[in-house]
């Protein structure tokens, strides 16, 4: 515990835009990761345990298909590509024949692809933790901003996943597609009477939470090291995105997952043993005070 | 009501006296080990089944309660102020206090918001025992083992006798856990797991019901735990992992929810298969995974559940069928 | 016995429940008729406290039980059946009967000692006889056929030892011949059990011969009740609800 630090870092222009900084990536990425998860289960109504793998396949990806191509554009929408593709496989052969089961089985399902992933990773890259480094576009000097320095791949990143979001509220808010996957959320039997193919369509949702997964990796790989098994926390903190934004609630995960990024930031310097511990408190807070989340559907 | 008591001492009484009789019939130390894990995770399994099979409450994260169980027996036994009954009893009396607490968030939520928030406090659990390595050693686990004292003319220190206390705590807990699902109190879990919204109407206090449930099974996972580190002589980080809840629920899932001691036989079957895939390979998860899928995917339910099924189908065939079936609507809604 | 007063109820502008007061004398046998969408399921709701009145009183043996949970209420002596019967699948009709009688006796947290509990199962017992099920007691809920999902699930609302009924629809979804025969026992158990009961039907000779008060309801208003005779000749009911085929034959032959 080191209060005095977090203070003084308040006090300080430079150490807090670069705390606010790191803060708003963290929070960016749990973003990306959490309105996936968010997205599957407000249309689908499943949970799925396997998310973090997802984002952890998005990482991969982007590391392979960079070291091949040096071009990080390429290994982005690799990442993103890979993992939404993977996402549909997963979907068709494997979480689709367990809707309307017992929820036991869904879990065994997301857990047995959590072990395969994986190990898979692990055979094909090693159990050592890898790291992608940066691309040389981004090699630039850091800006700065007050006497804190931000390095330029953080303002990408943060443009990215406003842009992905944002794209992502419009295209389910405003477009025809949009309507018909809302629709399907409430009242599937009517959108397949309409002659949509439903089946098509909880792909593609599925699918596409997958690829939101996987651009959060891919877009965590330059700054994040990559191993096995990354997924697992990401999970977990995007779990606690969810609750406390609201299951199904976009503008809720943004702000909830703020809220972790900051909180993971600047807890980091002033009680860094505690962090998890407050992510924690914060979730068990909302879940008492206010169950279905600051914007969401009610949870119990 | 009697007869039903009587019943289960008797087999409980046999099956200790099968289990004490294995080691000395079949005396390689090897077997004695297998059977000690089986007796650990088919506890571990049996009290998650409470929750699961009993009550309809799929938690995710009854892992916590077992690591709980033996880091808190691990370190009052190497404080070396306290004898092993009683730090039993702290450790299963501690462990029920955080399942108390952690229980009264998560039973109000629907199902799969329980699972989640399950899991997420598990993993919380987890990361406490990672980051505190003062205390619990961090990822090295407890070191430097748990003292075993002798107590009461009992020395644990001694292989045959760590396991006949094993079997012998296994069977009791075996014959609590029976004794709640034959009672009163487990019948309105049933009621609470098919229905909770008619069971509320009926007069039951649903939430209070769950959180004593979710309690208790803490409690016996604890136990679970406790032989797990009397057994290891330490307490570990992967015993609070999310794998390990995994594995419990596969084992009840393979051994069958609704047969009384079928998640002890899938505890058996896992480790079986633990066994045999840790000598042929390295890739211990893809291969546990595949055999999930194809489990989940292809039998379609467990084994247990799956041979009771048969069981009854076929006793079914022989007096003339019952009226058809016609599917229940469990909506409490008018 | 009960008595409902002024009772008002309207989702989101549309008027549910308007201004409607009736009383149940102890011991009555009352019919709710009306078309679809006069609001009866919701005056049943707004009884039994699964929704909250916008205003009006429910005075139930002196008192008012408005802001009451709906398991307060049931406690209190007024439990009801639904229209879909609501019961436990994997539970026989025995077991089921017997969980509930133990859960309105309070015995539910009994851990030591081994279902059934004695006090428990002699009561559930006599009301499986009571309701006919006796002989299919050991069937799962699941398993049991379409009529007497609906006893059973009467049953479960029995073991609450009710002062007050309410059946919502008791013959719903079954033929002709069922019908009579649920109806039958239903009559019975109001004889054996002098409960003041209300039931909500569609079958107009059933409730004609059956009920002793008709209350019709019509969007929402109570249009009016009386004896069957009563209603069998009320011009506005004819022309309102009975009006066609046979009914209107019925009412001219009265």
């Amino acid at each position: 515990m080191n209060l005095d630090v977090l203070a003084s870092c308040f006090a300080t222009a430079s150490c807090a835009v670069t705390q606010v900084s790191t803060g708003l990536i963290v929070g960016m990425l749990l973003f990306l990761v959490a309105s996936g998860l968010s997205l599957i289960f407000g249309v689908l109504g499943v949970i799925n345990f396997a998310h973090g793998a997802f984002y952890m396949l998005g990482a991969y990806f982007a590391f392979l298909c960079f070291e091949q191509t040096g071009s990080f554009l390429a290994a982005l929408v690799a990442g993103a590509a890979g993992a939404g593709i993977i996402g549909v496989l997963f979907e068709r052969f494997f979480m689709s024949k367990v809707y309307g089961r017992d929820l036991l089985m869904q879990l065994l399902v997301c857990y047995a692809a959590i072990l395969i992933f994986d190990d898979l990773v692990k055979i094909l890259f090693g159990a050592e933790y890898k790291l992608m480094g940066m691309p040389e576009s981004f090699a630039t000097a850091p800006v700065e901003i007050a006497g804190g320095f931000i390095p330029g791949y953080y303002i990408f990143m943060l443009g990215m996943s406003l842009g992905i979001g944002l794209l992502l509220w419009l295209g389910i808010n405003r477009t025809r597609l949009g309507k018909v996957i809302r629709a399907l959320a409430i009242n599937p039997q009517m959108v397949g009477a309409l002659g949509i193919n439903t089946t098509l369509l909880y792909a593609g949702v599925f699918g596409l939470g997958c690829m939101l997964a996987g651009t959060a990796g891919a877009l965590a790989a330059p700054v994040r090291s990559l191993t096995p098994g990354m997924g697992l926390s990401v999970l977990i903190e995007s779990f606690i995105v969810t609750v406390i934004g609201g299951m199904g609630s976009i503008p809720g995960a943004l702000a909830a997952a703020l809220l972790i990024g900051l909180t993971r930031a600047f807890g980091a310097i002033g009680f860094p043993l505690f962090v998890d511990g407050l992510m924690f408190a914060l979730m068990g807070l909302v879940l008492v005070l206010r169950p279905s989340g600051l914007f969401g559907a009610r949870a119990t | 009501m009697r007869a039903g008591l009587m019943r289960d001492l008797l087999v409980a009484m046999l099956g200790l006296l099968l289990l004490l009789a294995l080691p000395m019939v079949f005396p390689q130390p090897s077997l004695r080990d297998f059977l000690i894990y089986v007796i650990a995770y088919g506890l571990l399994a049996m009290s998650l089944n409470l929750l699961v099979g009993l009550t309809g409450l799929v938690s995710f994260g009854h892992a916590a309660y077992f690591a709980s169980g033996a880091y808190v027996f691990g370190l009052l036994m190497q404080s070396g102020a306290v004898s092993i009954p009683l730090a039993m009893l702290a450790a299963v009396g501690g462990t029920a206090l955080l399942a108390l607490v952690i229980g009264a968030i998560c039973v109000r939520l629907k199902e799969i918001y329980f699972s989640f928030i399950t899991l997420a406090f598990q993993m919380f659990i987890h990361s406490i025992i990672l980051t505190w390595v003062d205390l619990t050693g961090g990822d090295q686990g407890l070191r430097g083992g748990i003292p075993r004292p002798p107590f009461l003319g009992i020395d644990l220190g001694e292989a045959h006798t760590l396991y006949a206390f094993a079997a012998v705590i296994f069977v009791l807990c075996l014959l609590v856990m029976r004794q709640v699902w034959q009672s009163p109190f487990g019948y309105t879990l049933r009621m609470i797991r098919d229905n909770p919204a008619r069971a509320n109407f009926l007069g039951v206090n649903v939430v209070r019901m769950k959180l004593g449930i979710f309690v208790l099974a803490g409690a016996m996972a604890s136990m679970a735990g406790i032989i797990m580190a009397l057994f290891v002589s330490g307490a570990f980080p992967e015993f609070g992992f999310w794998t390990t809840s995994g594995e419990a629920i596969f084992m009840i899932m393979l051994g069958g929810t609704q047969v009384f001691l079928g998640p002890v036989a899938g505890a058996f079957l896992l480790q079986l298969l633990n066994h045999y895939v840790t000598i042929y390979t390295h890739h211990h998860g893809l291969v546990l995974g595949v055999v999930i899928l194809l489990i989940v995917l292809g039998l379609r339910r467990g084994v247990a559940d799956f041979a009771a099924a048969w069981l009854a189908e076929r006793r079914a065939t022989v007096p003339p069928a019952p009226a058809t079936p016609e599917p229940v609507k469990t909506k409490a809604a008018g | 016995m009960l008595q409902i007063e002024h009772l008002c109820k309207s989702f989101g502008g549309v008027a549910a429940t308007r201004d409607v007061s009736l009383g149940f004398p102890a011991g009555s046998l009352t019919a709710i008729i009306g078309p679809n969408g006069a609001g009866k399921t919701t005056f049943f709701n707004l009884v039994s406290g699964h929704l909250r009145p916008d205003s009006g009183r429910v005075v139930f043996e002196g008192r008012d039980v408005v802001g009451l949970s709906s398991l307060e209420i049931a406690r209190r002596g007024m439990a009801r059946a639904f229209q879909v019967a609501s019961l436990f699948p994997s539970l026989t009709a025995r077991e089921a009967m017997i969980a509930a009688v133990t859960a309105h006796q309070r015995r539910s947290w009994s851990l030591l000692r081994r279902f059934p509990l004695d006090g428990s199962r002699a009561k559930a017992e006599e009301l499986l006889e009571l309701l006919g099920l006796a002989g299919k007691a050991d069937v799962m809920s699941s398993s049991l056929s379409h009529g007497d999902q609906k006893l059973l699930d009467i049953g479960l609302a029995l073991a609450m030892e009710p002062k007050v009924l309410l059946l919502d629809e008791p013959t719903a979804g079954m033929g002709p011949d069922e019908r009579w025969r649920m109806i039958e026992k239903v009559h019975h158990l109001w004889q054996a059990k002098r409960l003041t009961m209300i039931f909500i039907e569609h079958d107009m000779d059933i409730v004609f011969k059956y009920a002793q008060v008709v209350q019709v309801l019509k969007y929402g208003a109570v249009l009016a009740q009386g004896t069957p005779e009563e209603i069998r000749r009320n011009q506005e009911v004819i022309d309102a609800y009975l009006g066609t085929d046979h009914h209107l034959a019925l009412a001219e032959e009265a």
